[in-house]
């Protein structure tokens, strides 16, 4: 899984035109958050995320101090990650990323996860839309 | 006669132009087995429908039914979830569904979460997020599930006419913009009267889940359906790993088809027995065959399927007591092959034992047995056993039921020979417990008989209503070659249906089956 938060997090940062970082990974929260809050509500988003977060904060200790905003965006991940070692971070993006992949797939499966993800990013290959490489 | 011509003509292009004129209401298929044909032949399209019940009786599954069976990418479906509904619980639940397709998730189905607005806002607001969402998308089917939080959350305050207002203007909006409406609601009967919604509405399905004694049964009634006429009454409806599957109350009786003038007379195996019929089971007739426990009920209509297979037929045997392998290897202790015909898709053993069953259930099983295998001969062994299957609530039906069933089925061209244990009273000759012989149309009844200190079994056909038949009341034995009629027949008793008959002739004959005899002890 988190092979593939990877993979999400270098498809958004070629989009953008940027190196793999952080700040990519919480874009990537963040183009999925529009869709998630149309699928479950804001309240359902935010329980979702926060629990990544709780789980993610676990491996991570420094996503322990990032919070989830009451539109659901997530609070204190720029100034916070700035004094935080670069791979440190980017781990932690990654971890996030593939926490909250593993909580859709444990609630709705591997197929509509992927096909979650596939409608967010259209343009993301066929061959990075799979959770096992 | 020129004028007469001219009026005629004047009268039928005025009926023409009068039928053409009607507007013609395409009709949805709603993806749920038997339901279409309660409804007339499916959902009215653009109609603005309520799914209600109480939880747990199959709404939202229903729900998703119709919208799987209709949403493409070119008509999708819109799919509003609010509080009772959450999407991620939905989705992971209905995908266990055989109907549920991943591939038409986003495309074809859209998923909209109202809770934010509903919480936060007041009726106008969901109503323009509502109008937003479909005037984005344009979809075919819209669904609102469920549409009583909306209703509850934000009515707080809100008057009565509000709320009318509110749904009128709903309604409005989604049928000019061509969209089949089903708003799913947890709602009691007795807020039908009061409540505008149940008024504005042009379809009312209502599920329900009925519970007696132990026993809990799904059930769905049409209240209301405007444009067609739907079924009336309660129909059965189960949940399995295919979703909803409804039973209408009419199931079987349509296309069912006249019997022919002269029918060709059925061997059941014993030919003594066919020559008591007159020749055999008249085919499409109804054999009911009665005795008590032990009298071979079940070894004759083994006899019967077999017949039947030698003959190319093929057959379908609904068991309610002894189970398929029990009866093949009975069988085979008589000489008689089940097993193979079992293999080769010839015999098919019905075992129905499923909780709380429904009549309607066991002919759906029947029928699509009988349509898989074209079967010309069906066993139901036996009635007590299927009574005893059925949920506490529908036994109560039982008779109407089986009435129906049997119609439907020797409708369809099938010979049926069913079971039925009676208790032999030795002071009379009982038929059935059921009084169902009205429903036969040949009865056979076996018993007990106490002849020269040992039970024997004799049988006499009481009804062909086909034909005569022999009036001779039979000796028989059940041997290693299954049910074997004694001839020449026996008259030298009279009393035989007491059960305790007296000798009227001489004592020539040998008993059918060895007696017991006097052995002296050993000193």
């Amino acid at each position: 899984m988190r092979d593939f938060a990877a993979r999400l997090i270098t498809h958004e940062a070629r989009a953008r035109g940027v190196n793999f970082e952080a700040p990519i990974a919480f874009a990537v929260l963040d183009e999925m958050r529009n869709h998630l809050t149309t699928l479950m509500g804001n309240g359902g988003h935010r329980a979702l995320l926060m629990r990544a977060l709780a789980l993610a904060g676990a491996e991570v200790p420094w996503l322990r101090g990032i919070r989830v905003a009451a539109d659901g965006s997530l609070e204190g991940s720029g100034s916070h990650a700035e004094s935080i070692d670069h791979d440190e971070r980017t781990e932690g993006g990654v971890v996030l990323i593939a926490q909250l992949m593993g909580l859709l797939v444990a609630f709705i499966g591997e197929k509509l996860t992927l096909q979650l993800v596939r409608e967010v990013w259209p343009k993301l290959p066929d061959k990075d839309l799979n959770f096992k490489i | 006669m020129k004028k007469q011509n001219a009026a005629a003509k004047r009268n039928a292009s005025s009926k023409n132009a009068s039928e053409s004129a009607k507007v013609a209401i395409r009709q949805l298929p709603t993806g749920v087995r038997g339901l279409d044909e309660i409804l007339g032949g499916g959902i009215p399209e653009f109609s603005f429908n309520i799914i209600a019940g109480t939880p747990g009786c199959g709404k939202t599954t229903l729900a998703h039914q119709l919208v799987f069976a209709n949403a493409t990418a070119a008509k999708p479906a819109l799919y509003f979830t609010v509080l009772g509904e959450p999407a991620m619980k939905m989705l992971r639940y209905q995908q266990q569904f055989s109907f549920f397709d991943e591939s038409k998730l986003g495309k074809s189905i859209r998923l909209f979460n109202l809770a934010d607005v509903v919480m936060e806002q007041d009726l106008d607001a969901v109503l323009a997020e509502i109008i937003k969402q479909v005037t984005n998308v344009s979809p075919g089917i819209v669904v609102v599930d469920s549409f009583r939080t909306v209703v509850r959350k934000v009515t707080n305050g809100a008057s009565e006419a509000d709320l009318q207002n509110f749904i009128q203007r709903l309604a409005q909006f989604l049928t000019s913009w061509e969209a089949t409406t089903f708003l799913v609601g947890e709602y009691a009967e007795s807020e039908i009267r009061d409540n505008p919604l149940f008024t504005i509405a042009d379809g009312l399905l209502w599920l329900w889940q009925v519970t007696e004694r132990n026993s809990v049964v799904r059930k769905m009634q049409i209240m209301k359906l405007r444009g067609q006429a739907s079924v009336p009454g309660l129909h059965t409806i189960r949940i399995s790993d295919d979703g909803l599957q409804s039973f209408p109350r009419t199931l079987g009786m349509t296309g069912k088809k006249a019997r022919k003038g002269r029918r060709k007379r059925l061997s059941t195996g014993i030919p003594e027995l066919d020559t008591m019929m007159g020749g055999g089971i008249l085919e499409g007739d109804s054999l009911l065959v009665a005795g008590p426990s032990g009298t071979g009920k079940s070894a004759l209509a083994t006899h019967f399927i077999d017949e039947g297979l030698r003959q190319g037929e093929s057959a379908i045997m609904a068991l309610f007591e002894e189970r398929p392998e029990g009866y093949t290897a009975r069988a085979q202790g008589f000489g008689l092959d089940l097993r193979t015909p079992q293999t080769s898709g010839k015999l098919e053993m019905l075992y129905l034992r499923p909780l709380d069953l429904s009549v309607d259930e066991t002919m759906q099983a029947i029928l699509d047995a009988i349509e898989r295998t074209g079967a010309k001969r069906l066993v139901i062994d036996s009635l007590m056993g299927f009574e005893m299957a059925l949920a506490p609530g529908f036994r109560a039906d039982f008779r109407e039921s089986l009435y129906r069933m049997i119609g439907a089925l020797t409708g369809a061209g099938v010979t049926i020979l069913s079971t039925v244990e009676v208790e032999d009273s030795f002071q009379a000759m009982p038929l059935s417990h059921y009084a169902i012989s009205f429903l036969t149309d040949d009865i056979l009844r076996m018993r007990y008989v106490e002849i020269d200190g040992q039970i024997r079994k004799v049988m006499v056909v009481m009804k062909m209503r086909g034909g005569n038949h022999s009036k001779d009341i039979r000796e028989y034995v059940i041997t290693n070659r299954g049910v074997v009629v004694i001839s020449p027949p026996q008259t030298d008793y009279t009393g035989l249906t007491t059960g305790i008959p007296t000798r009227v002739g001489k004592r020539e004959e040998a008993p059918p089956e060895a007696k017991a005899t006097k052995s002296r002890e050993r000193s």
